[in-house]
């Protein structure tokens, strides 16, 4: 029965081909535009590390004045970073199965040889804990991290991603080699495969949609080289600084923390352990503000931080608005379009065709103008994300990869052809298979 | 006239009104989304178009990275200031630890009353500069002097003085002493030391575009310490910008071995980059309200010769008992006119509501109502565009349909 009723959708629509590529191309339009902003949307919100939602916990501890909350928008969330002396504190802990402190800097990376004519880069690093990369599930092609050891040395060990190996060895495998980060010569331990979560989650104060850095060092590197951040550093209190190491002690908070936390009880005891911490602080004299110490899984991590912005709201908004508007204008002309070929429905009416069959038919038609609409605004909407991408072309690229269509999109496309047969099609069917056949078999 | 007209169209559109409803329902969705759109459009476009106060277009950066064990920053400065001042093309340059207008930058706290509390403090942006700092940016100096080259202070990380003098913005001046008339007045820093005002700008925007205070900006003759780079900024003389970004490049690269030279950059590419999502919004605003209008017209236009086709005879016998073509033509037009204007009516109301609606989820200011009023007009001429040419064709029915088909 399905077969006939396409067969006669098809005859159908043959009859008026230009109200049918009307439909055709509203139906598309407005499904492109849908899928395109849904796909920015989704690609924004998304979780890159969803697998381990229930297990990484970022830190955040209100070490904020005590007269005004860090941010005045959010008064009450912590700020988003540490103070050096509070990440090495709450990452110290065996608590957790693993905890990772970090921030990044910059700096020269140049080759060791002597006669290499590769060209010195800038680059940025991730200055960090050995746990880092099991913690994130971070691939290597080559290697692998550093020992915990390495951290307190600290030694002279560096990590490199993909294209930075690129640069400066051709993609060999360069464990075991040496380069020279600024005046100082560090050894490859590992080589990281093609790694870019998108939002970039475990920095979001300093550009969600950022590169991951370009190679990763111990955490011991900070101090020994009195490291400046390439990155967003607060400080609320008025102190007078001497050296770094006044720096280092201060209440400016410039450090990140995460720990990975298996199962519920060791979460609770991590939280206690949080706790315990700031009380003990409190004598002497900080933490003046109500205790507000936080682990934080991902996917409240990427809310709390606004990776997706009020514009992308926004835009979905108006998206299904439009959809909405070639929705409606589809359904007048298949409106107008049954009532044109009533005539027929008449005699199939008059031939035995039940109201139910007559309605089943012309749903059909409507299910078979969403269905091509679909591909036709899959294809619009990839071709306005290629437009999309080139308009972001100078923005950074973390942003981009959010702008391809994806299987969810594809999915969503698919929802909305539903959705769009059933909004077009149903009144039209309804109204059409309601007539009374003699009326249109007189003329 | 018009009204007796209006009659007859408006009982003939109640007997058939399902297809008058469709067409009014995209008008009101239509004029609801349109004008919010353009709305939003022009903000960005504003936002975009604000004056900074500075020469943007023929100001450039450069950047110097040492990288090995003898690299003499303060020498390599020196050095490399003076070849850039010595440029034919180079009005002015100068050292400073961050880059107007980019998104990076350094703010602090500062007040008229020693000790006074947070609610007094004024956030300043501020550039550390040396005495070339204020022609570089081609801001316009309305009180006061410049700094002298005596007064530049050498590096300090832990800010362990306050600078004696500092230039500042008319609006810090404002936030600070009430007037601009700040020259000779004292500042203080989070420890309560002082600062003389020794100028104040007219106007200049500092490094973040969406912070609301952005003209909150101070220059301070400090020589920057923080991270281990030489930052320039140069500004050439009209014409003379993309030549000398290209001879620096050249000319810095090769001039020490010890260091790299990166990010010779025009200050117009921090600008586009940190406004890139505002332009960017406004591009697809207006794409889909083009689009949408589009659809819109073509859903009047389908009604339009939907109504026409079904009603050939009714046109034909008109003619035949003495409608003229225009009274065919008038007859469709105000039909049409009437289906906008009910949905232009639902639209002004549900424009308002979503107009409400983002003023209170996303802080955007309330609707202007002269951007409804133009809504409202470009409906209408649609509408009438869109119907024009069903109307047309049915006056050219000719009267012997009516006797055709009997």
């Amino acid at each position: 029965m399905f077969g006939y009723y396409v067969k006669l959708a098809l005859r159908s629509l043959r009859r008026n081909p230009g109200i049918s590529a009307l439909m055709v191309m509203a139906i598309a339009l407005g499904i492109a535009v849908c899928v395109m902003t849904l796909t920015v949307y989704h690609g924004m919100s998304s979780n890159p590390i969803w697998w381990k939602n229930d297990r990484l916990y970022a830190i955040t501890l209100d070490s904020w004045d005590a007269e005004e909350p860090a941010n005045e928008e959010r008064p009450e969330l912590p700020p988003p970073q540490l103070t050096y002396r509070d990440a090495e504190a709450v990452t110290s802990t065996a608590i957790a199965a693993r905890s990772v402190r970090m921030m990044r800097t910059g700096g020269v990376l140049s080759s060791a040889e002597a006669a290499s004519d590769v060209l010195p880069e800038r680059a940025l690093l991730r200055v960090t804990t050995a746990g880092f990369f099991g913690m994130f599930d971070v691939p290597f092609a080559h290697g692998g991290g550093w020992q915990a050891a390495a951290d307190t040395g600290p030694e002279p060990v560096i990590v490199l991603s993909k294209a930075m190996n690129e640069h400066f060895f051709a993609g060999a495998n360069s464990v075991g080699r040496t380069l020279r980060w600024n005046d100082r010569e560090f050894r490859v331990v590992g080589v990281l495969e093609d790694w870019h979560p998108s939002p970039k989650f475990y920095d979001l104060n300093n550009g969600s949609f950022d590169d991951p850095e370009d190679a990763y060092v111990p955490f011991g590197w900070l101090p020994a080289l009195e490291l400046d951040s390439v990155g967003n550093t607060n400080c609320w209190k008025p102190e007078q600084r001497e050296s770094y190491l006044d720096f280092l002690n201060s209440e400016c908070v410039w450090v990140q923390a995460w720990v990975e936390l298996p199962d519920a009880a060791t979460r609770v005891r991590m939280q206690e352990y949080l706790d315990g911490y700031v009380n003990e602080q409190r004598s002497s004299g900080r933490f003046a503000r109500p205790d507000n110490n936080r682990l934080t899984p991902v996917d409240q991590w990427l809310a709390d931080n606004d990776v997706v912005r009020n514009d992308n709201r926004m835009l979905v908004a108006m998206a299904f608005a439009f959809l909405s508007v070639c929705l409606i204008n589809t359904v007048g002309l298949l409106l107008a379009k049954f009532l044109g070929g009533a005539t027929i429905t008449g005699i199939r009416r008059a031939l035995g065709a039940s109201r139910r069959q007559i309605f089943l038919q012309l749903l059909t038609e409507a299910g078979m103008l969403a269905a091509v609409g679909a591909t036709a605004g899959l294809v619009l909407a990839s071709l306005g994300l290629l437009g999309l991408r080139a308009m972001y072309a100078t923005g950074s690229s973390g942003f981009r990869t959010v702008m391809y269509i994806d299987v969810w999109s594809v999915a969503m496309a698919v929802a909305l052809a539903v959705v769009s047969a059933l909004a077009a099609g149903l009144y039209p069917a309804w109204r059409v298979g309601r007539l009374a056949p003699a009326v249109y078999l007189k003329s | 006239m018009v009204m007796s007209d209006i009659r007859p169209v408006l009982s003939a559109l109640l007997r058939n009104r399902t297809g008058a409803i469709l067409v009014s329902l995209q008008v009101a969705i239509a004029l609801a989304v349109l004008v919010n759109a353009i709305y939003i459009v022009k903000q960005r476009v504003d936002l975009i178009g604000r004056p900074t106060g500075m020469d943007v277009a023929n100001v450039f950066t450069v950047i110097s990275s040492g990288f090995t064990q003898d690299h003499d920053r303060l020498a390599a400065a020196r050095n490399d200031l003076a070849w850039l001042r010595s440029q034919p093309g180079v009005v002015a340059a100068t050292r400073t630890n961050a880059i107007p207008l980019s998104g990076g930058g350094s703010s602090t706290g500062i007040r008229s009353e020693p000790d006074a509390p947070n609610d007094k403090t004024v956030a300043i942006n501020y550039f550390e500069v040396d005495e070339g700092g204020l022609e570089t940016f081609g801001v316009q100096l309305v009180a006061g002097r410049n700094f002298r080259a005596e007064e530049i202070m050498p590096p300090d990380p832990n800010r362990s003085q306050a600078p004696p003098v500092a230039i500042i913005t008319k609006s810090v001046a404002r936030e600070l002493f009430g007037t601009t008339d700040a020259v000779g007045k004292v500042a203080y820093d989070y420890l309560n030391r002082p600062t003389t005002i020794v100028g104040v700008i007219e106007h200049m925007h500092g490094s973040w575009v969406s912070w609301d205070r952005v003209d909150q900006v101070a220059l301070l003759p400090m020589t920057p310490a923080f991270g281990g780079d030489n930052l320039y900024l140069v500004r050439a003389a009209p014409g003379a910008r993309d030549e000398l970004m290209r001879k620096a490049e050249e000319y810095l690269a090769t001039s020490d071995p010890t260091r790299m030279v990166r990010g010779v950059r025009a200050l117009e590419y921090y600008r586009d980059r940190s406004y890139l999502s505002d332009r960017n919004m406004a591009i697809f605003l207006v794409s889909v309200t083009a689009l949408l209008a589009g659809v819109t017209a073509l859903g009047i236009f389908a009604l339009a010769t939907f109504n026409v086709n079904v009603r050939t005879r009714q046109i034909g016998t008109r003619r035949a008992i003495g409608a003229r073509r225009a009274d065919i033509v008038r007859y469709f037009m105000v039909e049409n006119w009437l289906v906008t204007t009910g949905g232009v009516l639902l639209g002004v109301a549900l424009a308002f509501g979503v107009g409400y609606w983002l003023s209170t989820q996303y802080e955007l200011p309330r609707l202007d109502l002269y951007y409804l009023l133009g809504g409202v007009l470009l409906l209408w001429a649609l509408g009438l565009a869109a119907a024009w040419q069903p109307s047309r064709r049915a006056a050219r029915i000719s009267p012997s349909v009516a006797t055709r088909t009997v």
